[in-house]
């Protein structure tokens, strides 16, 4: 288990932000890392499930940023299923 | 005494230029200090300035500026006038005395550079004048903020703001080391004077003068009327810099130097500028939308001057147009969200009639950046302003230093990714906002690679702890100088969403 920054988008929202997420977070829990820092605070909140988008592929919820080969700031984009 | 008119001396006086026999001409001008391009030295000796100016008559007139200046700031201070100034213009006045004021000081070690390093006498002499020049604003622009720091003591960041690691400073400071502390004469004559000081500050200055007098602010709109007087005569050391450099058909290096500056004087002065404008100014008191603005002053007059230069309007034009659309609306939330990190109190500009402005002067404005003040003010509402208070860090550009808001420009309709623009160089991440900032630092990486953007800094181990309240000590900023709402929240009590706008 090792702190792994990521610059985080969640769809709708202004800004990139920095996110440490942890690199054996499922991809469920990585989406609610980012997410924390966007919806309800600028972007309205749905009732609908988060994936995560990683160059240009939606990823699978229990995928890993250590299984996947991430680098350290990479982007990772949050949006609604 | 019988006076010669200065027709008949002044060509003979200025012209100081001769052949070296001691020393090398490379000794003398090197190339570090000042680049010549390759362009033979007589030709650098017809440099023409088209203000003429003797140093008696610099005196006499910078003489009788100061005397009305400190005239209306000795009345102003004894007046009531600051205590009555609204939040959005104070908010405006602290952002601009701490972003410009020591830059100013720094602008005059550029002149000094020219004063010494420009490559003809005509050219060194004008020089003079703008070291004079750029030492009499950063006194000014530190004195009169200084009369009121009884009033807001927050002003001192007029002074403070330069020489601490706030994050709106590392990019000023990256701006104008690149701009003149660390650049050369000649460039410097086409990045500082001509593309900065002929382009921009006009926006500035001349901007904000005639917003300060209709808001009141006398004491500022002088001011700063009287610093544009200055920038007006030593701005001029561009044009001849550059005809020069034309004529030996040195356009593409011209060029490459404008379109560089040109892009990162935009990025600041849309953060700087953008939110004065469209947000801080009073609803009343405004003329122009920055956009507005841009587009008559910079967009039109400014490059019409430049391609009567045979020189074009840069690469990116078109994404500089995207950009006047949305890219300042995201600045402006970025400030406010993360507040904390400034030194004056944002307000949001918000209040339903001030929406209304802004959908009139930006069509689309409400569906596209109304709807994150929509859930922020129902935060508020709902009792939960903690909720409009940032908890991470925005990621910054590593060319404008400024937080990347591509996703704005995405959301809104303006641009077809809300991805950032990677670079991976000698083993390190570069992060940028858009085609021209990573063009930029792509331009001399050996320049800017080095660099550390507060971001990296904060994963570097540099801040420390790694939390909110230790980046905030690391940018210089005390709990009581850290901004908060401006209104404490008036915006979000006086507009309630509802379908199709914004109502009460």
């Amino acid at each position: 288990m090792a702190l792994f920054p990521v610059q985080g988008i969640v769809e709708g929202d202004f800004v990139v932000v920095l996110v440490p997420v942890d690199d054996t977070d499922p991809m469920t829990v990585v989406a609610e890392k980012i997410a924390y820092h966007g919806i309800g605070k600028r972007v309205a909140p749905q009732d609908r499930p988060l994936k995560v988008r990683w160059n240009g592929t939606v990823l699978a919820d229990d995928s890993t940023i250590a299984g996947l080969g991430c680098a350290p700031m990479d982007v990772l984009e949050v949006l609604y299923a | 005494m019988p006076r010669l008119p200065r027709a008949d001396w002044y060509d003979l006086t200025r012209d100081m230029n001769w052949d070296f026999s001691y020393v090398t001409e490379e000794d003398v001008f090197p190339e570090l200090l000042s680049n010549g391009f390759g362009v033979p030295k007589q030709d650098w000796w017809t440099w023409d300035e088209p203000y003429k100016i003797t140093y008696a008559e610099y005196v006499h007139n910078q003489a009788g500026k100061d005397a009305g200046l400190f005239t209306v700031n000795n009345v102003v201070g004894r007046s009531k006038i600051f205590e009555n100034l609204e939040p959005g213009w104070m908010a405006a006045t602290l952002a601009h005395y701490g972003a410009i004021a020591v830059g100013e000081y720094q602008a005059g070690i550029g002149e000094a550079r020219m004063a010494r390093f420009g490559r003809a006498a005509s050219w060194r002499n004008m020089a003079t004048y703008g070291c004079l020049d750029e030492t009499r604003h950063g006194q000014l622009q530190t004195y009169f903020p200084y009369q009121a720091l009884n009033k807001e003591p927050r002003l001192d960041w007029a002074h403070k703001a330069y020489h601490t690691n706030e994050w709106g400073m590392i990019a000023a400071r990256h701006l104008f080391d690149d701009m003149f502390t660390a650049n050369d004469a000649v460039s410097m004559a086409i990045q500082l004077t001509f593309t900065f000081e002929t382009g921009f500050t006009n926006l500035q200055f001349l901007g904000m003068a005639a917003d300060a007098m209709k808001v009141g602010d006398i004491d500022f709109g002088a001011l700063i009327s009287s610093i544009q007087t200055d920038e007006a005569r030593h701005a001029q050391q561009g044009e001849p810099t550059l005809k020069i450099l034309v004529a030996a058909g040195k356009k593409d290096v011209a060029q490459n130097l404008f379109d560089r500056m040109f892009w990162r004087a935009w990025k600041v002065f849309a953060l700087l500028t953008g939110l004065s404008m469209d947000y801080y100014t009073p609803l009343e008191h405004r003329t122009h939308s920055f956009k507005e603005f841009m587009e008559e002053f910079i967009n039109t007059q400014f490059i019409d001057q430049f391609r009567d230069f045979g020189l074009e309007a840069p690469w990116y034009w078109d994404q500089l147009l995207n950009e006047m659309n949305w890219v300042h609306h995201a600045y402006h939330l970025g400030v406010y969200y993360w507040r904390p990190t400034v030194w004056w109190n944002p307000v949001a500009g918000t209040l339903p009639e001030e929406r209304a402005w802004l959908e009139e002067k930006y069509p689309g404005w409400n569906d596209s950046f109304g709807k994150y003040w929509d859930v922020m003010g129902e935060n508020v509402r709902a009792g939960h302003p903690e909720l409009t208070l940032p908890e991470t860090f925005p990621v910054v550009c590593n060319s404008c230093q400024i937080p990347l808001c591509t996703p704005a420009g995405y959301a809104a309709g303006y641009l077809s990714s809300p991805l950032p623009l990677l670079l991976d160089l000698d083993g390190r991440r570069y992060t940028f906002c858009s085609e021209p900032c990573k063009w930029v630092f792509e331009q001399a990486p050996g320049q800017f690679k080095g660099h550390l953007s507060i971001i990296d800094r904060f994963l570097g181990g540099v801040i420390q702890p790694p939390t909110i309240p230790g980046a905030l000590a690391y940018m210089g900023l005390s709990p009581e100088e850290c901004g908060q709402d401006g209104t404490n929240y008036a915006w979000a009590h006086a507009s309630v969403p509802v379908a199709g706008g914004v109502g009460r």
